[in-house]
């Protein structure tokens, strides 16, 4: 299996442009290497937060998944007792269902089933479909109404489609427009907010929860901070939802087509510039101020100790991280390290951040995750001395690092804060060791 | 109802068996999906993906590709990849996707092998059958394709077909039958690589560790006379510790067959009063005893303990969750396809 893996300077992407993208980092222009380093983001049901387990968001909520029986197999990950195990359910297909779908005639009858079992009626019972009912054109919306006439719960579709994964609405945006579907109007109260994109609750330290309570806001919520189902439907009361993943832009559409309730989206930034900036123009927004000095200066003072203790090291970027791998890596570069490489997948929307990257490091190296080359990626191709994302991780074994990828969702100068705490904390174990 | 599933989580299905039965051997194996597919093999099902790398790729399918058919598209992205792995063989593999829109794999096969001029193997699972299955047709080809030539008889050779870690829960398991068998020994597919298999023809004996090897071993016997026998040589050793504790009892035995039938032999000489190997794959008829039963839905265990009246059930642990009213003894005997989780765990 002698080869080289493929990469490309910051430079020269650079100079090609966005519209000019070479093959070898467009995941539908050649075969996917789904390697250790990928597995969590690389499949719409595989690890992490794969719509399986955001379909199950919804509090007291169970899922039923329809389907063959490779796309609910790994599901076993998360079968042990007191785990999600417990909420799923699985309708499984053979070979005649797939093809002339007489399976969907069993569905109702089977969420019934699914209720009977509980001691307690669910809150809703999300339905699980896959590629094969794409394929079929199944018309869920109907095949919910018919469940719901049953078993007399809610009944919501969870579309893990993979073959639309590039499409206008891949599953994980599906997804969170799904978790939120069971929402109904309330009175609106001006103190509430909602803050949408993660499955997983924001930081308790984000200085984003402190402003917005500054700014009047007493009512902060978030699905995964819902204990009951009653808390979610109060989602319904927000005056605005803060959008943090641009995955839940089509959620919060829809929240405003049906609620009436507007959104403001924020990008999850770690140039810390770039983040006050961000903050200003959303108090402007929202017609207060905010004073964040105390926040800028904390997370300023973490990254100066750093240095003062580490110096300016190479850092190896990856892109299963709570980050956008590439204004990571350039606020790093902007923060006076090296960044030697970057495993990532590069699109219109984040080609601003690469161009900026060629300039002030032009021979970083940027990779595919995804690219069938890097069954040559050799254990530290490229030097580092620190890597930040289970990918990078994974390419450099005995190099210090930080996945980057808890559940603790990280954002604003609070993240920064942290990462550079996770950083110093991997590079004084690595010392000790 | 048919397929449901309460208390369980599916089996390892169809394509993680032929990738676990292909996986050490050089290929470059395409699986033909999505990528939710490739993500349950190489994530859940395929162990040694964590410590072993092998040329296991999606084939990254997409809505119009599957609407469309563009197989042209699929096998430029198959050349690209073979252009920088050189594997000497390619293998396709079906999933879903192609069981819908009924991909003509024939053709598939013949368009890939014209352009890389390296033999390609076509196994059409469908993603809605057991694991065994998807092994046992991968292991056939893989013997029809590559172990054509007729080699001299060397006497003290065993061939072993059908182990893989979804059956031995072990990534080690390989070694594990070696040591348990005199003379020279190849675990075809773990251990034994392509040119062992292209030597096949070499075995005195071929033995079938499980279902999932007795195609492949009826091919070879008729191929070349090979003579081959059900048997599993090695049980873990956490089972056969608690075999003595079985003297007098009624015994069930869960677990892929041919394990089944070897344990069962074991208890039945340890004094074991009856034993009842039952299944949710693969069970080969002449291995079967009046007893003992091909399971289909989930509660069909907890009426087989029932009425076969058991005083102990060796199974994966997995499966205490649809025995809450069991009153006998729980004997651990880990299956990979059933829990996904490895004896070493």
């Amino acid at each position: 299996m002698a080869g080289n893996y493929y990469y490309i300077t910051a430079e020269k992407l650079a100079e090609q442009g966005s519209k000019n993208i070479p093959d070898e980092l467009i995941g539908n222009k050649h075969l996917i290497y789904s390697s250790p380093a990928t597995l969590a983001f690389n499949s719409p049901g595989a690890q992490g937060f794969g719509v399986k387990r955001a379909g199950l968001a919804v509090p007291d909520s169970v899922m039923l998944l329809v389907a063959p029986r490779c796309c609910g197999r790994n599901t076993s990950a998360l079968a042990a007792p007191g785990n999600l195990g417990e909420r799923f359910f699985y309708l499984l297909l053979d070979d005649t269902d797939i093809v002339t779908g007489r399976h969907l005639v069993r569905i109702p009858e089977a969420v019934k089933e699914v209720c009977d079992s509980l001691p307690q009626k669910p809150s809703a019972v999300m339905i699980c479909i896959t590629c094969v009912d794409a394929l079929l054109g199944t018309d869920m919306e109907r095949v919910c109404r018919k469940c719901i006439e049953k078993a007399g719960v809610p009944v919501e579709p969870c579309y893990m489609y993979a073959l639309t994964r590039e499409g206008r609405l891949p599953p994980m945006v599906q997804v969170r427009k799904s978790v939120y579907s069971l929402l109904k109007p309330l009175p609106k109260r001006s103190d509430a907010v909602n803050i949408l994109g993660f499955f997983t609750a924001l930081s308790e330290e984000s200085e984003l929860r402190f402003l917005l309570k500054k700014a009047g806001v007493s009512k902060i919520r978030e699905l995964a901070l819902c204990g009951t189902f009653q808390e979610y439907l109060e989602m319904a009361e927000a005056n605005f939802n803060i959008v943090l993943n641009q995955e839940a832009r089509f959620a919060a559409a829809d929240l405003e087509k049906r609620l009436g309730i507007p959104s403001i989206e924020l990008v999850r930034l770690y140039q810390l510039d770039k983040i006050r900036h961000q903050y200003q123009l959303f108090a402007a927004a929202i017609g207060c101020e905010f004073d964040d000095e105390k926040y800028f200066k904390e997370a300023e003072n973490t990254l100066q100790d750093f240095i003062k203790r580490h110096g300016k090291l190479r850092i190896s970027v990856g892109e299963w991280l709570n980050a956008d791998p590439f204004e990571l890596a350039l606020a790093l570069l902007r923060y006076g390290f090296e960044v030697p490489e970057i495993f990532g997948t590069v699109g219109e929307g984040n080609f601003v951040w690469v161009k900026r990257i060629a300039q002030l490091s032009p021979e970083t190296r940027i990779s595919s995750n995804l690219s069938p080359t890097m069954l040559h990626y050799a254990d530290n191709t490229v030097p580092c001395d620190l890597c930040i994302g289970k990918d990078a991780r994974y390419y450099h074994p005995g190099v210090p690092g930080v996945d980057w990828n808890g559940e603790v969702q990280p954002f604003g100068y609070d993240g920064v804060k942290r990462l550079f705490t996770e950083l110093d904390a991997a590079l004084t174990a690595g010392k000790e060791s | 109802m048919k397929g449901f599933l309460k208390r369980l989580s599916p089996f390892a299905p169809d394509n993680s068996g032929v990738v676990s039965a292909l996986f050490e051997l050089g290929g470059l194996i395409a699986i033909c999906d999505a990528g939710g597919c490739t993500g349950n093999v190489c994530g859940f099902d395929e162990p040694r993906w964590f410590t072993m790398r092998s040329a296991v790729f999606s084939t990254g399918m997409r809505d119009m590709d599957a609407i469309l058919g563009r197989d042209n598209l699929l096998v430029d992205k198959i050349v690209s990849a073979q252009e920088s792995v050189q594997a000497p063989f390619i293998v396709l593999v079906g999933t879903p996707v192609p069981a819908v829109i009924a991909t003509d794999f024939k053709a598939l096969r013949r368009m890939t092998e014209k352009r890389t001029g390296v033999p390609v193997l076509t196994v059409e699972s469908t993603g809605v059958n057991g694991y065994d299955k998807g092994a046992s047709k991968a292991l056939e080809m893989l013997f029809d394709a590559f172990a054509v030539e007729k080699f001299a008889v060397e006497a003290d050779t065993t061939g072993v077909l059908g182990a893989t870690p979804l059956d031995f829960s072990s990534c080690r398991a390989g070694g594990y039958i070696t040591s348990a068998l005199p003379g020279k020994v190849n675990v075809y597919g773990m251990g034994a690589g392509l040119q062992e298999i292209k030597k096949a023809s070499a075995a005195a004996l071929n033995l079938v560790v499980s279902p999932a090897g007795i195609a492949a071993a009826v091919l070879l016997e008729k191929r070349f006379g090979t003579p081959w026998k059900m048997t599993c040589p090695w049980i873990p050793e956490s089972v056969t510790n608690e075999i003595p504790a079985a003297k007098g009892k009624r015994v069930i035995v869960l677990h892929q067959q041919i394990a089944g039938v070897s344990l069962r032999e074991l208890l039945l000489k340890a004094g074991a009063a009856d034993v009842a190997v039952a299944s949710y794959f693969m069970m080969e008829k002449s291995l079967m005893q009046i007893q003992d039963r091909l399971l289909k839905e989930e509660d069909d265990l907890s009426a087989m303990v029932r009425d076969f009246n058991a005083d102990i059930v060796i199974a994966d642990r997995n499966f205490k969750k649809v025995l809450p009213d069991f009153k006998g003894s729980f004997i651990d005997f880990p299956h990979f396809a059933v829990s996904g989780r490895l004896l070493d765990e």
